[in-house]
């Protein structure tokens, strides 16, 4: 029958499709030797939200900077189904969108269209094509009107949105934020949470921040000294007060 | 942290504002030195090169106040070279203003044509970054043939400089929460000396996140940018204006000091 066929197919092709990320077996060590990330091994579906939860200095960061090629050590990094290496890394890097845990680092162009126009220029679009993405990446964050903006007249919050909006002028399938809420306040906060809850691509959050994890994330890995001790369903495992307090975590106070 | 951002006026909205960067930066480099050329017995003529970017700064709604505030901040360095003056030129000058003479030195003469011809230029420079945004100032730039990794670094410079006086300032403000008595010389030696490799490294720091974020974003060596600027006929009414000033002044306006 010929819509079993076209089921069938479907899920054939469905099981094909390659994961967002697929990290196998990869280990990190930074150069003085200590180890930054030992054995990890990740996979991610496309459209979800991942929260990558561990105290400081777990490696959730380096793991971060490995998805975008940043850090190169032991083992495989596939983005879409593509290992990481120097002749792809620019077409990586435009899948994964990075945001950094400084909006000051990642603000870097004297004004604010400039910033979001940056990525676009270098994906060798043209003028009017950047133009429109520029404005629609605004226009998602809330700041319209604001291109004409030098980041340092910015509120924390409204560099926190600039530096999402530099992300998703380049339409990445993942995006990764490092520490995305620190800093802000709870209004700030809160509309970060909107926005990011609004966006349809991979999004994998690194947070030392709980309820801003179990309100944002559907699944939660928890990192600690370079290994994941944990990854399942954010709810489960951010419920665990036993496993959140043997790692300096905290269960969250609000659910999603 | 508040700053006094040296364009913190550039953001208004105003005839002078909507000009193009590029004839702005054009006007002002050669009205430079055409004052800077002036002879020194020019004294009186520099009143009537003033009204030009006084005239730009009244219609560009820039307050006078700021203005002058801002020529004091710099005005230390040129005070040093035209007090240095009179010291080495003592020459007898007469001086005749209409029914009026004097009798000063070479040397005042010379200072005094000195800080003149400091604040009209500086009253120029002044007009131009309260009047044109330092981002289309260097797409101007770049535009005009300034060397691109010279505006890159500007643009940085720019983009950077209060987030360093930020930290620099946190620094300060930790060392003082701590310091409870004088330490005496050497050790306040010691103190700013980690002070200052802190704000390096942190800079280091600052600068290996800023290449990550570029090269996130696909930044291959190649400085790409989206040039918003266009020349209309405003400009090149201002440009012709501003030359005929500048003309006739050169022409018809002699020094009456002699």
């Amino acid at each position: 029958m010929p819509h079993r066929d076209d089921a069938g197919s479907f899920v054939r092709r469905a099981k094909a499709m390659p994961n967002a990320i697929d990290i196998e077996n990869f280990s990190y060590k930074y150069p003085d030797g200590t180890a930054a990330l030992s054995d990890i091994t990740l996979n991610v579906e496309h459209g979800r939200k991942v929260a990558l939860i561990g105290p400081n200095g777990a490696g959730k960061s380096t793991l971060l900077l490995a998805m975008a090629g940043f850090v190169k050590g032991d083992g495989r990094v596939l983005i879409d189904g593509l290992e990481i290496n120097r002749k792809n890394l620019k077409q990586i890097r435009a899948w994964v969108g990075s945001c950094l845990e400084n909006p000051d680092d990642q603000l870097f162009m004297p004004t604010l269209f400039d910033d979001v126009a940056f990525g676009p220029l270098n994906m060798g679009l043209g003028t009017e094509q950047v133009k429109e993405r520029v404005a629609d990446a605004l226009q998602t964050v809330g700041l319209a009107e604001m291109g004409d903006k030098a980041p340092h007249h910015l509120s924390a919050g409204q560099k926190r949105a600039a530096a999402i909006a530099t992300i998703l002028s380049m339409t990445p399938k993942i995006i990764t934020l490092d520490e995305p809420d620190g800093s802000l306040d709870p209004r700030n906060r809160n509309n970060l949470i909107k926005l990011l809850g609004s966006l349809s691509q991979t999004l994998i959050i690194a947070t030392c921040n709980m309820n801003f994890a179990a309100v944002l994330a559907d699944r939660a890995v928890l990192l600690d000294k370079g290994h994941i001790i944990a990854d399942g369903k954010a709810k489960i495992i951010m419920s665990d007060s036993k496993l959140m307090n043997e790692h300096g975590l905290e269960v969250p106070t609000i659910s999603s | 942290m508040h700053h006094a951002h040296i364009d913190k006026f550039a953001y208004q909205d105003s005839a002078i504002h909507r000009l193009d960067s590029r004839v702005k930066f054009i006007v002002v480099l050669v009205f430079t030195a055409v004052v800077v050329s002036l002879p020194r017995t020019s004294l009186s003529i520099l009143v009537c090169y003033a009204i030009g970017p006084f005239a730009i700064l009244v219609l560009g709604g820039i307050p006078l106040r700021f203005v002058f505030k801002q020529i004091l901040l710099v005005s230390p360095f040129v005070l040093v070279l035209a007090l240095s003056c009179p010291l080495y030129d003592r020459t007898p000058l007469a001086i005749a203003f209409g029914p009026f003479d004097w009798r000063i030195t070479v040397g005042w003469m010379r200072c005094f044509t000195i800080l003149g011809k400091f604040t009209v230029t500086m009253l120029a420079l002044i007009g131009l970054v309260s009047t044109t945004r330092f981002n289309d100032l260097l797409a101007g730039l770049q535009k005009l043939g300034v060397p691109r990794l010279l505006v890159i670094q500007l643009g940085f410079l720019y983009r950077y400089i209060f987030v360093l006086i930020d930290r620099a300032h946190h620094i300060l403000q930790a060392r003082a929460g701590r310091k409870l008595r004088n330490l005496g010389f050497r050790a306040e030696l010691r103190t700013a000396a980690a002070m200052l490799g802190s704000l390096f490294v942190r800079s280091i720091d600052t600068a290996e996140h800023i290449n990550i974020a570029m090269q996130a974003r696909g930044f291959d060596g190649h400085w790409r940018s989206v040039s918003r600027l266009r020349i209309r006929r405003a400009d090149l009414l201002f440009a012709l204006i501003a030359a005929s000033f500048m003309l006739g002044l050169y022409i018809f306006v002699k020094p009456v000091l002699q």
